[in-house]
């Protein structure tokens, strides 16, 4: 850029530019300083004990098994609800639902859904799962109060990569002879699925991260087994770095540094199983 | 010659059963649908269950009173000190996320070269997608501390570092939505001023960003509501203590933290303080309701401009 | 199955077939018949209605919500639109291959073979895919690729491989809307030619806005214009001594 001649105006033009890319770099700068932040205050103390572990009031003692099983049990259960009801809702919506009342009802509903606060969710599950159905504290309460919160993002998402597929399969599959179910199972369906896996996978990191709901559920905070079955007690990771990082003691602080660096592997290896599966379906797809 | 085989079967029998299954189909997809309705119904019907007998205890002159001690004797449910710190941390967030989201927004649709832009807008996401525990930790013992080197007289817990934190956390879905408003401007229209000789900073904010207003005033909105319903980061960063103040300094206590609160103690069911839990939730659920409608609104209206 | 050569005999017809788009008639009052193993072409100029008549007969037209009809399609005499009939019946006895060619974004086999998979065929899959293949005159050209994916065949092929997925459903008719407008004259060559084989077996009505094409593959020509039926004859007769003076400026090129 050349720095003589400019005029006034184009100073400024070139200074504005300046400050929006540097408030836009800031925001890498903001996760890098937060990484690094968490991994210097917890990195010393991750070693095998904590990962395999139980919480104790001695936080050189303390270990997150319990809420890391407890996680990977909600989050089976979470996903085993809501990827075929959320997959479902889209389907009707998509390639059932005739522009009527009862489609917009509907569409309203989900989009209003989705920004309701997580804690009301939690209210919800609280008194429906917990107490009306009798679930008590359990994963099952758990997992079904977040297919809730969930539903919509997996909805959005599902739709948008089911409207993607082009008409001309539909017509022709229809042209065959085929019931609209029939078109669909086959070639609507298989064709947008990488599209509907990533909005599962949006939905699922949110899952895990989210920790209002649960506190609501009564997910307990001092876990000392491993949950075995749907109806169990559990805790989740994100609950267990909450109770540790309320604690007035530094050290907590630290061991909630190093749960946090468990929950963002978790959440990375996720995400890295996630996107190799749609690749892989992506590709599958061709054939 | 070939026989057909669909005519071995009698025609009739086959198509009938065919359409049955292909309607037992379609009605339990429609069940999954409708499950959004049941849902938005059963969380009228939940709250409202608790938060009427509430009302009837407790005034709605009284619930909108400046001191809020449910717990405690004396007991007194008023319930602003908690709007007030909800009401701090969004305006806090607010003067973050509005010009950085912009900015970056703009940065994103105007300037940056593809290949940044395939940096930068997966760097977002993945700040999109850092568990709220994760800000709430950070801004306890990153954020407090260094203000408390420049602002002395800042509490351990305050609403100041909780504030920056949710803008943080909510700069990449403001970026986000404001970068689609912002290219949706027909590129026609950035070429008829580019004509009349504008540079590119004054293109983009007399002619872009006014263009694409609306959208962008949503984003916000929407955001902004998002705050007012985030849990976790004001638990643990903000406080306990509800109080009516405008200082971002002091400790205070938002709608959320206050609900969090009560669910970790142990309240029986059926009393008085059980039902401040759904009363707030009420007032919590009936501010961001009318925020997401209000930007869905402004949305749907700036949708149909451009179409 | 015996083949009836010479005599005419009905199979597909339209009777006083009336056609609403949003109330805006797109097809008005069209009678016609359909004779079996014979080709029928009809041609038009553009917007004339022919492909909304075609996607009559095999009850296309019931995906788009803003249709309506009135009159009748007979088939063999029975109405395709009476209450109790089944839609996806009539597809699978009258098909259908498009102007541009939708194969699935399958394996060559895979595309002929899921029409007959899904209705529970008890043959040979195998077979009855080489057999299609054959008839459309593609598998010459495809038998060594039979796993490769549909999208990797030309246009040409592709459309071919179109047609032997409808023939491999065994259809009585076969509907074909303006299937060489995109494809190249060699293409559009051979197509025709596999049109004169297939009409031995099957009855083909061909919508098409290439009236050179109508002239040499059809035995039967309808001319439409404006939504309304103008002549329907014998293609000799109704190219050389057209009996409409509108046919006659239309077939001379004077217009359309």
């Amino acid at each position: 850029m050349k720095t003589t001649n400019l005029t006034a105006r184009q100073r400024k033009a070139y200074l504005f530019r300046l400050i929006c890319a540097a408030i836009s770099w800031m925001g890498i700068g903001l996760l890098a300083i937060l990484i690094f932040h968490v991994t210097s205050k917890g990195i010393s103390w991750l070693d095998w004990q904590f990962l395999t572990g139980f919480p104790s009031r001695f936080p050189e003692r303390a270990g997150i098994k319990s809420a890391l099983v407890g996680t990977i049990w909600f989050i089976s259960m979470t996903a085993c609800f809501s990827i075929p009801l959320g997959t479902a809702a889209a389907i009707y919506l998509e390639e059932y639902s005739r522009k009527g009342p009862l489609g917009y009802l509907i569409e309203v509903n989900i989009a209003n859904l989705a920004g309701v606060p997580s804690i009301v969710y939690g209210l919800l599950g609280l008194v429906i799962f917990v107490r009306g159905m009798e679930l008590g504290r359990s994963l099952l309460a758990g997992s079904l109060t977040m297919t809730l919160l969930i539903l919509p993002i997996i909805i959005i998402a599902a739709r948008e990569a089911i409207r993607a597929v082009p008409n001309s399969i539909r017509l022709a599959a229809f042209a065959l002879g085929a019931t609209r179910w029939q078109m669909l199972r086959f070639h609507v369906l298989p064709q947008a699925l990488p599209g509907i896996l990533t909005g599962v996978i949006l939905a699922l990191s949110r899952a895990i991260g989210e920790t209002a709901p649960l506190i609501m559920i009564g997910a307990l905070t001092y876990v000392a087994f491993v949950p075995e079955g749907p109806l169990d007690a559990f805790t989740v990771l994100p609950i267990q770095i909450f109770n540790w990082a309320s604690r007035p003691q530094e050290d907590f602080h630290h061991i909630a540094a190093t749960g946090i660096i468990v929950l963002l592997a978790v959440l990375f290896f996720m995400n890295i199983i996630a996107v190799s599966i749609r690749h892989h379906a992506e590709k599958k797809g061709k054939v | 010659m070939l026989f057909g085989f669909l005519k071995d079967l009698d025609p009739r029998l086959r198509s009938r059963r065919r359409q049955w299954k292909e309607r037992i189909i379609q009605g339990g997809l429609f069940l999954c649908a409708f499950l959004s309705v049941i849902t938005s119904f059963l969380i009228v019907v939940v709250l409202g269950k608790e938060a009427f007998p509430f009302f009837q205890e407790v005034s709605i002159l009284e619930f909108l009173g400046t001191t809020w001690t449910p717990l405690l004797e004396p007991r007194s449910f008023g319930v602003l000190p908690l709007v007030c710190g909800t009401f701090l941390v969004v305006v806090g967030a607010s003067m973050i996320v509005i010009p950085a989201g912009l900015s970056t927004a703009m940065y994103l649709s105007e300037y940056a070269s593809s290949r940044t832009r395939s940096v930068l807008k997966p760097i977002l996401e993945v700040l999109a997608g850092i568990p709220t525990v994760v800000y709430g930790y950070f801004a306890l013992t990153f954020v407090t501390p260094i203000l408390r080197v420049f602002i002395p007289s800042t509490q351990i817990f305050n609403a100041a570092s909780a504030a920056i934190v949710v803008g943080i956390m909510v700069l990449p879905m403001v970026a986000s939505l404001c970068d689609d408003a912002l290219r949706a401007v027909p590129q026609t229209l950035r070429q008829g001023a580019y004509a009349l000789g504008a540079t590119h900073f004054e293109v983009t904010t007399r002619v872009v960003v006014p263009g694409s207003l609306s959208g962008i005033v949503a984003s916000f909105v929407l955001a902004l509501s998002r705050a007012v319903g985030e849990t976790m980061a004001v638990t643990i960063a903000a406080g306990a203590t509800p109080r009516m103040t405008l200082s971002p300094m002091e400790s205070i206590q938002t709608m959320t933290a206050y609900i969090v609160q009560v669910s970790l103690g142990d309240t029986p069911a059926g009393t008085v303080e059980y039902r401040t839990l759904f009363a707030v939730a009420v007032l919590l659920f009936a501010i961001t309701l009318i925020m997401n409608v209000i930007a869905n609104r402004i949305l749907g209206r700036y949708r149909e401009i451009y179409e | 199955m015996s083949k009836q050569t010479q005599s005419l005999l009905t199979l597909l017809e339209a009777v006083g077939v009336t056609i609403y788009y949003s109330d805006k008639p797109a097809v008005q009052e069209i009678s016609i018949s359909v004779p079996e193993h014979h080709i029928t072409a009809i041609i038009g100029p553009s917007g004339c209605g022919k492909s909304t008549l075609l996607r009559a007969f095999n009850r296309m037209n019931d995906f788009i919500p803003e249709a309506r009809m009135e009159g009748q399609i007979l088939y063999k005499g029975n109405q395709l639109y009476a209450p109790g009939v089944d839609p996806v019946d009539v597809r699978r006895r009258i098909g259908m291959v498009f102007q541009k060619p939708n194969p699935f974004p399958k394996s060559v086999f895979n595309n002929v073979a899921w029409g007959p998979s899904i209705n529970r065929y008890e043959g040979n899959l195998n077979e009855r895919v080489e057999l299609s293949l054959r008839k459309a005159a593609l598998w010459d050209e495809v038998k060594d690729r039979l796993n490769d994916s549909a999208m990797t065949l030309s246009g040409g092929q592709q459309q071919r491989l179109c047609i032997a997925r409808a023939l491999a459903m065994e259809p009585e008719v076969i509907l074909m809307d303006e299937p060489c407008s995109a494809l190249d004259p060699v293409s559009t060559a051979r197509i025709e030619d596999l049109m004169f084989e297939l009409k031995k077996t099957y009855t083909i009505v061909i919508v098409t806005h290439n009236m050179q094409q109508a002239a040499r593959v059809s035995r039967f020509t309808a001319f439409m214009e404006g939504g309304m039926l103008v002549e329907f004859g014998a293609t000799k007769q109704l190219f050389t001594r057209p009996v409409n003076k509108r046919t006659e400026d239309y077939v001379s090129g004077r217009f359309g």
